[in-house]
């Protein structure tokens, strides 16, 4: 079981095992990575993300109480450093943040295939951060409506509510945006 | 199960089915099998949002990235000898080269240092209280001292 075997190896982590820590920053540093790449659209700050999460995961392991999946907590972890990075943010460039970036997309014959990834990333980071979470969780990582609630600490109405808004402000400037054109 | 709240399913959780939440996925499957044309529309638009998603790279970790988060992981504690690795310490040595400064510390101190008699040094309250333990009148003992 992925639960028991996610035990054993961050008590062999946490000894020092250098198989076990490998085996665990193989496993989840891309999910990280990738969560903190769509929530803050920066490479950079994701990576940065990612390292903090791990360190933060390091101290804890000695005195792990697995209370919850160690990747739910882990990604948990991740996106309450990226709040917090989008929190500073929004503290320091106020001014400077547009609202929404333009991501109407031009003629569809016109649109390569880079053009359109960069127009659905700029899209997923423009969202308000809490429903760039759910969809980042739900429909790009595939987690679990319920392992994604609790990596977001809401209700999975909550989360539902979250995930439609996202999809419908989505489908509103890819799909209308695009047709209107 | 509604078409209401399938058009919901569907534009909240995408065209696949497996990704509806299980408790109202057999209910919208049967729906949407009995009227696929009541959905063929929100469907179609929610299968195109799914492609765009499902397009997206996924972001590489860069190896220098893995190697810095592995050095900061835990190391294995060490294997014991006795005292357990001196308690812990680095430098295990650290402790032997204080124990030998002590020990010929107290090497030269007993060689070197001059012998003291039991006269040297008394001072009239030390000589005092000498005197008391042994139950002398200390006064008279003076006087006699003096005679």
């Amino acid at each position: 079981m992925a639960f028991t075997s996610d035990l054993d190896q961050i008590t062999r982590a946490a000894a020092g095992d250098a198989a076990a820590v490998r085996a665990i920053v193989n496993r989840y540093s891309p999910g990280v990575l990738s969560l903190a790449t769509r929530m803050l659209g920066d490479r950079a700050e994701a990576e940065d993300v990612t390292q903090e999460t791990f360190i933060r995961a390091w101290k804890a392991l000695a005195t792990w109480e697995p209370r919850a999946k160690f990747s739910t907590w882990l990604h948990r972890v991740a996106l309450n450093l990226c709040y917090d990075r989008l929190r500073k943010r929004r503290e320091v460039l106020s001014d400077e943040i547009p609202e929404r970036a333009d991501t109407a997309l031009g003629p569809q014959d016109a649109l390569d295939q880079a053009q359109r990834v960069n127009a659905v990333e700029a899209a997923i980071s423009a969202l308000p951060e809490r429903q760039s979470a759910a969809l980042t969780l739900c429909a790009l990582q595939g987690h679990s409506q319920t392992e994604a609630a609790e990596i977001m600490d809401v209700s999975v109405e909550a989360l539902e509510s979250l995930l439609a808004r996202a999809r419908r402000t989505l489908r509103g400037q890819l799909l209308d945006g695009r047709n209107a054109s | 199960m509604t078409d209401d709240r399938l058009i919901e399913l569907i534009e909240t959780w995408g065209a696949e089915a497996a990704c509806w939440p299980e408790a109202e996925r057999d209910a919208g499957k049967a729906l949407l099998r009995a009227h696929p044309e009541r959905f063929a529309g929100a469907l179609a638009q929610a299968r195109e949002l799914d492609l765009m998603l499902g397009a997206l790279p996924e972001p590489e970790m860069p190896r220098a990235l893995t190697e810095a988060i592995i050095a900061a992981a835990p190391r294995p504690k060490r294997a014991g000898s006795g005292l357990p690795g001196w308690f812990g310490l680095k430098t295990p040595w650290a402790p032997a080269s204080g124990f030998a400064a002590a020990a010929l510390g107290l090497f030269m101190g007993l060689t070197m240092a001059p012998v003291a008699s039991a006269e040297d040094e008394m001072t009239a309250e030390v000589e005092e209280l000498v005197v008391s333990a042994l139950g002398f009148d200390t006064a008279t003992y003076a006087v006699e001292e003096l005679e």
